[in-house]
């Protein structure tokens, strides 16, 4: 019976609730570090009020991070690797993004061209000989066509649509091309070579960006309707009669709190894509052992495909909700490099990880900015949290334990 | 792999011949010459003795460049060629030694000589702190341990350290010249103070590989565990590595400021630990000539090719594109063609240039018969 709860039958997995040491262990070490570092703001801070909405401002950032967290777990689920370049992939993605925002009428033959080949690299993911096969060529049409039709439709109430359908394609055909082009010839290489790799991506893409779009500081104006629906510009809450040191109201930008939901949502998503889907199953087996799961007759390299495009897709999710909340500027790339900590504090085998490591480092940027002011937030204190994690537990909080020394 | 394969007919008849650097008198010619000719190079340009005009004075200026960065390379190689431990903060290292040595000369009135060894030094020791993490990870979890090493560094010395360092602003030298032969230093002389440098770190890691020491490096990179079960202490082995890299990095940090005559934390950013990787790569890790190699490849490229060519690639471009704005593309050329040149090499030429340099050797002393 007990081999019959730890199968995964239809790629559920049931989670057997125990309570343990080693988990009381780890959430007593969030909270107690937690708590600590309220404590230490509580010393240091100069006003309470500036504390509370830098701790809130911390959280709602740190839903973004969550989010890029998570698309640099995938690749390394899949791949192996650590992705250098998510932060490229989310500054042109965005930028793509705002430039279909910007645009209402496409030239179609152009539109047409970009959709088919990315319709044709999709068919073809695994094997340029599934080009022949008609059912697939025929629902490729039928996807394509419907991709198109969405792009011409005119119109400034259809500009959303346009933009996250466009740049939702345009997303799909640049991770499948770095999965064709760039990292399947390094099958078989070792994992050094990938992550220059990924470096050498990172600086192409930045060059594509610089190419194509202005090096300037802008936003994506996808949260300037919000009041359209009666969504107030600052919430307020009066908090005197919980904390009195607090004498006036906080004061949170409605736009966070909105980005901080869609980020939720898109994190929702894709945790539940990918426990409960074939896809996601399939891939975790690949990130297991690529021999073993390609012997059992997964499409290894199809599935490769896959984790780059959700990657991608992730990236330009990351992207434009922080291009929507924050800024969209050359600085972007940077954000990326913050998340690494995050991503090795949850544990890098683990989706959930990201999430409390997203939070924490966005905790620890906006504290160590309020604390010691001079950028330490940016450039110290996530890497500090990186040097004690790798340090003292190099497995992360929620990763999974490894046998031999790392 | 070449220094066992000699022309026939060579036969090592002293362990004194056994143990020589160069074994064959070609290849003793072919090195002096080569560092004969750098020395002479500059006599040729219009700022020589002699004043002749036959090589241009940017080619001295690129040529001290790719030496000190040749240096950089080579502790990089030290680190990652030989001892397999990958390094993203190589430049933050370098920023240390520049830094250093800026601050010995400038605030306590060491000269540049004396002030030398004191920032090889401290730039090792530094280097060992940031070695730690490797008690207890590898791979790419110690590229991040490295990666905030590069950011740390240089936020403490942009922040804590500003009234020493001048934070963000750059720290002059100018009104610091290098004794040199009993006047000071000029242009000239900072490229004869440079290129001695460069041979003589190139010979220390030539020989340094020879020695007990480098093949325990060797081992921890092909495989860590047999290295320990043959009695080699990993973790001391590889702190050791950690601070002759530093050391390095931090001679090529100084020679870079005198160099410049200027100190910015900007010119040590994420960017050039990042660019350092690719000369190692490009070059050829784990080869005592790669670093030369990758140096000369990737500078040559940002510092004489791409400016050449840039302008016709410009007009090509933004005929090409019509919609795009010309300045758009000219400033999108370097970081594409140095991830286009990456990326090429990774996939095509993955062990470097020094590598087919090597065929090239033995296909030659084995003709004519085919390799």
């Amino acid at each position: 019976m007990a081999l019959a709860a730890n199968t995964l039958p239809q790629g559920r997995r049931i989670k057997l609730p125990t309570m343990n040491w080693q988990r009381i262990s780890r959430w007593a070490t969030i909270i107690g570090t937690f708590i600590f570092v309220l404590w230490l703001g509580d010393r240091i801070g100069d006003n309470p009020r500036n504390y509370a909405v830098v701790t809130i401002n911390g959280i709602l950032i740190g839903g973004i991070y969550a989010i890029i967290a998570v698309g640099i777990v995938m690749i390394n689920k899949a791949s192996g690797v650590f992705n250098f370049a998510h932060g490229a992939m989310m500054l042109l993605t965005a930028w793509f993004f705002l430039s279909f925002y910007n645009t209402d009428n496409f030239n179609i033959v152009a539109v047409s061209i970009f959709v088919a080949v990315t319709v044709i690299l999709f068919i073809a993911m695994s094997d340029w000989r599934d080009l022949m096969k008609p059912q697939r060529l025929v629902m490729g049409l039928v996807a394509g066509i419907i991709i198109v039709f969405m792009m011409t439709i005119g119109g400034d109430e259809w500009r959303l649509i346009r933009a996250i359908v466009g740049s939702m394609t345009m997303a799909t055909l640049l991770g499948l091309s770095i999965e064709r082009f760039a990292i399947r010839p390094l099958m078989g290489q070792p994992v050094f070579t990938m992550i220059l790799m990924t470096l050498a991506l990172d600086r192409i893409f930045v060059g594509l960006t610089n190419f194509f779009f202005p090096s300037i500081d802008t936003s994506i104006p996808i949260l300037s309707d919000l009041s359209n629906l009666n969504i107030p510009k600052t919430y307020e809450f009066d908090v005197v009669n919980i904390i009195p040191q607090i004498d006036r109201a906080l004061r949170i930008p409605s736009d966070s709190v909105v980005v901080f939901i869609l980020a939720s949502l898109a994190f929702t998503a894709f945790i539940l894509f990918f426990q409960y889907t074939n896809v996601g199953l399939s891939m975790r087996a690949t990130a297991e052992n690529q021999v073993l799961a390609q012997s059992v007759g997964l499409r290894v390299r199809a599935i490769l495909a896959i984790a780059w495009v959700a990657a991608t897709l992730l990236a330009l999710t990351a992207g434009v909700l922080f291009g929507g909340g924050n800024s969209l500027g050359p600085t972007m790339p940077s954000l990326a490099l913050i998340v690494f900590p995050a991503v090795l504090l949850g544990g890098i085998e683990s989706i959930g990880g990201a999430f409390v490591g997203g939070i924490v480092i966005g905790l620890g940027q906006t504290w160590g900015d309020q604390l010691f002011q001079s950028e330490a937030g940016t450039q110290l204190v996530p890497y500090v949290i990186l040097m004690i994690v790798l340090i003292f537990k190099p497995d992360g909080l929620f990763g999974q334990k490894r046998i031999e020394r790392i | 792999m070449s220094a066992n394969i000699r022309p026939s007919g060579v036969f090592n008849t002293t362990y004194a011949q056994d143990m020589m650097l160069d074994r064959t008198w070609s290849n003793r010619l072919s090195a002096w010459g080569f560092v004969l000719l750098l020395l002479v190079l500059p006599m040729l340009s219009t700022d020589g003795l002699l004043g002749l005009d036959i090589i241009p004075p940017l080619w001295i200026s690129v040529i001290a460049k790719i030496a000190i960065f040749a240096i950089a390379a080579q502790g990089l190689n030290i680190i990652m060629g030989y001892t397999g431990q990958i390094s993203l903060g190589h430049a933050a290292f370098m920023a240390v030694g520049a830094y250093t040595a800026g601050v010995l000369v400038r605030e306590l009135g060491f000269t540049f000589w004396t002030a030398l060894p004191v920032t090889m030094l401290f730039t090792g020791v530094v280097g060992l702190i940031f070695g730690l993490p490797s008690l207890r990870v590898k791979g790419f979890y110690l590229a991040m341990a490295t990666l905030a090493a590069q950011n740390i560094i240089i936020w403490i010395i942009t922040y804590p350290l500003a009234p020493w360092t001048g934070g963000a602003n750059a720290i002059t030298l100018e009104n610091h010249p290098i004794p040199f032969f009993g006047s000071t230093a000029t242009k000239t002389g900072m490229y004869y103070i440079i290129i001695p440098f460069a041979v003589l770190s190139f010979l220390v890691a030539r020989n340094l590989i020879r020695t007990r020491t480098g093949r325990a490096f060797i081992s921890i990179r092909d495989n860590d565990l047999a290295a320990e079960l043959l009695g080699i202490n990993v973790f001391t082995y590889k702190l050791q590595a950690f601070f002759i890299s530093s050391m390095y990095a931090g001679l090529a940090g100084a020679l870079f400021a005198f160099n410049k005559q200027s100190v910015q934390t900007t010119d040590f950013s994420l960017a050039l630990s990042i660019e350092l990787v690719a000369m190692l790569v490009i070059g050829g890790a784990g080869f005592s000539l790669g670093p030369l190699f990758g140096a000369s490849f990737i500078l040559i490229v940002n510092q004489v090719i791409v400016p050449d060519i840039q302008p016709a690639l410009t007009d090509f471009f933004s005929r090409l594109f019509t919609f795009v704005p010309a300045v758009q593309i000219s400033t999108a050329f370097p970081p594409l063609m140095f991830g286009l040149i990456l990326a090429l090499f990774l996939v095509l030429l993955p062990r470097g240039i020094a590598y087919q340099w090597e065929i090239l050797k033995i296909s030659w002393k084995i003709r004519p018969y085919s390799y």
